[in-house]
């Protein structure tokens, strides 16, 4: 227990000095993208002026009328703008994760189901691992348009990809000796699947799931860049557009406390799974934050 | 009733290189009904092969394996194995180790539970039921591979070197622990080891292994159960004296006319 504070304070520790080194170089680097936008904008101005000027992507209600229909930048309307933008791209994510995530599980242990077929897709698996998946985002594009499906398809592609891979990979080192424990005491086929291979290429599928959880978040906001309507990758392409530095920074902060917190959840929800594990296997610190 | 029989079994392998080994060869072999067979024989010479040959784990490349005549047609829970290797699974509780092969074959809930229950009691692990595998000891890690292999009443039970890697007071405390369950049970035993003294202790006969080949198979007549005094009478030595040649220990023998 005293080590986890220990633990959170130097993050915390750590984060500080961080903004601080922000404001340093804000005030060592006075240069400016356009007239009247700093290259670096320190707190002061990120916190007032750049927060409120979120306030132009609020399309109005709730009482709060929007910039474009005359009403002035107010901090609900910021917070409005944030919220509902923060929502569309959530939306998208999690559609995209929770489709990819399926997909690319079932499928790969359908694959695995026969030492053949895992064997024929194991090479074809890691060259498409490592392709940049973000080159097909135009297609995408072209197949589907700027839309809710195209984009919560794409990021289930991405995800899909990770998942599927990682999948056949975490089967196939599964341990012999535990699924020959389970065949000598009459395990059939699927009560080996539910198990001991699911719960044995757990600790494997976990860092799976953590890279998941990044590329979900790259995805989303990449798909977002090309013509989508709302969201946080649409404000920062305007803002890119505009030359609003102190804009895009802001939302790069709000992805960053996002992407902690679904990994916080996630890290939650998965205790549960864990408890079992050795205490090295269960350290998330080994296979990296995402 | 369980009568093992092997009949001309033989298992090849394909090394990385391409070679072909034959890890079992030629061996047949009769097993009586509640009969503690001990298997021996250096490391290599294909004794967890027939085992798990016999379990039904690997199809054999040549002959025959049937129990009470019926030809075995792979593995199944009443051909218990014991593996050298920890096969716990770390993430079943050991309780829901222990009832697993009960689970697989559909025991309702409460009445497994209670079978598991009586066997960690009786391989003292009563206490720590809920525990995961992590927080065992080697020791206790064997108990409940015992408690679950015995769980799933076996009419064989195959054991490979499940001792092996334990320290001497725990391992002499399991052998008597697995000589009280085999009277109480009566399986048939096939035992793997390459400890002679382990062998003198637990078996009605020695079968010795080399190179695939049975080229040896003893009876050992002593009373059970068996003490350090009789495991001194002439006789046990005796046998032992032929035992330790066969595994190339010929130097440890005072006489060494007698014959193989
Ligand atoms: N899966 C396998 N593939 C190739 N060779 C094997 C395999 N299993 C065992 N062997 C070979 O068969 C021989 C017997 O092995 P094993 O039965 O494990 O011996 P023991 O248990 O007596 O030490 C060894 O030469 C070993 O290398
Ligand atoms: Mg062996």
């Amino acid at each position: 227990m005293k080590r986890t504070t220990a633990h959170r304070l130097t993050s915390f520790g750590v984060l500080v000095v961080l903004a601080a080194l922000w404001q340093l170089a804000s005030i060592l680097m006075p240069y400016e993208s356009v007239p009247g936008e700093p290259m670096i904008p320190g707190w002061q101005i990120l916190v007032t002026r750049t927060f409120l000027s979120l306030a132009d992507y609020w399309q109005g209600g709730l009482g709060v009328p929007s910039v474009a229909q005359g009403g002035p930048r107010t901090y609900a309307g910021a917070a409005l703008a944030v919220l509902s933008n923060s929502w569309d791209t959530s939306l998208r994510l999690f559609t995209g994760l929770t489709l990819g995530v399926a997909v690319g599980l079932v499928a790969g242990l359908a694959v695995s189901w026969s030492k053949w077929s895992r064997r024929i897709v194991a090479l074809p698996a890691q060259i498409i691992r490592t392709f940049p998946m973000l080159a097909l985002i135009p297609m995408f594009q072209l197949w589907f348009g700027a839309t809710f499906l195209g984009m919560a398809l794409f990021v289930a592609f991405a995800v899909g990809v990770i998942f599927f891979t990682g999948t056949v990979n975490a089967v196939g080192n599964v341990s012999d000796i535990h699924v020959d424990y389970a065949r000598t005491q009459g395990a059939s086929r699927i009560q080996i699947y539910r198990s001991v291979i699911l719960p044995a290429m757990f600790p494997e599928l976990r860092s799976s799931i953590l890279l998941s959880l990044g590329t979900a978040w790259t995805a989303v906001i990449a798909a977002e860049f090309l013509g989508a309507q709302t969201g946080l990758g649409q404000i920062i392409v305007f803002a890119q557009y505009f030359g609003y530095v102190g804009r895009m920074f802001l939302v790069a902060l709000f992805l960053l406390f996002y992407a902690a917190i679904t990994y916080a959840l996630f890290e939650r929800a998965s205790r549960r799974l864990t408890e079992w594990m050795p205490r090295e296997l269960a350290t998330p610190d080994r296979y990296g934050a995402p | 009733m369980a009568e093992v029989e092997l009949r001309n079994v033989g298992q090849f392998f394909r090394r990385s290189g391409g070679a072909l080994v034959e890890a079992v060869a030629d061996v047949s072999l009769v097993i009586r009904s509640h009969e503690f067979v001990c298997l021996i024989g250096p490391s290599g010479c294909g004794k967890t092969t027939l085992l798990q040959l016999v379990a039904g784990l690997t199809p054999a490349s040549q002959g025959q394996i049937s129990v009470d005549g019926a030809a075995i047609a792979g593995p199944s829970p009443e051909r218990g194995l014991v593996f050298q290797r920890d096969s716990v699974f770390p993430w079943m509780r050991t309780i829901d180790n222990v009832s697993y092969g009960l689970k697989c074959r559909g025991v309702e809930k409460t009445k497994r539970i209670e079978i598991a229950r009586q066997y960690l009691r009786q391989v003292g692990l009563g206490d720590v039921e809920r525990s995961w595998p992590r927080e065992l000891s080697g020791g206790m890690l064997k108990r409940v591979a015992v408690a679950t292999v015995f769980a799933n009443s076996p009419r064989v039970l195959l054991m490979d070197e499940p001792f092996a890697a334990l320290d001497y007071v725990t391992k002499l405390q399991l052998h008597q622990l697995l000589l009280t369950l085999w009277e109480q049970h009566r399986p048939t035993v096939l035992f793997v080891t390459h400890d002679v003294d382990e062998a003198m202790l637990l078996a009605d006969r020695i079968v010795v292994m080399k190179e695939g080949r049975v080229v040896d198979d003893r009876k050992i007549t002593l009373a059970r159960r068996r003490t350090v005094e009789s495991l001194a009478l002439p006789e046990a030595v005796a046998h032992k004296e032929v035992l330790l040649r066969h595994l190339g220990l010929g130097e440890l023998v005072q006489d060494r006319t007698a014959p193989l």
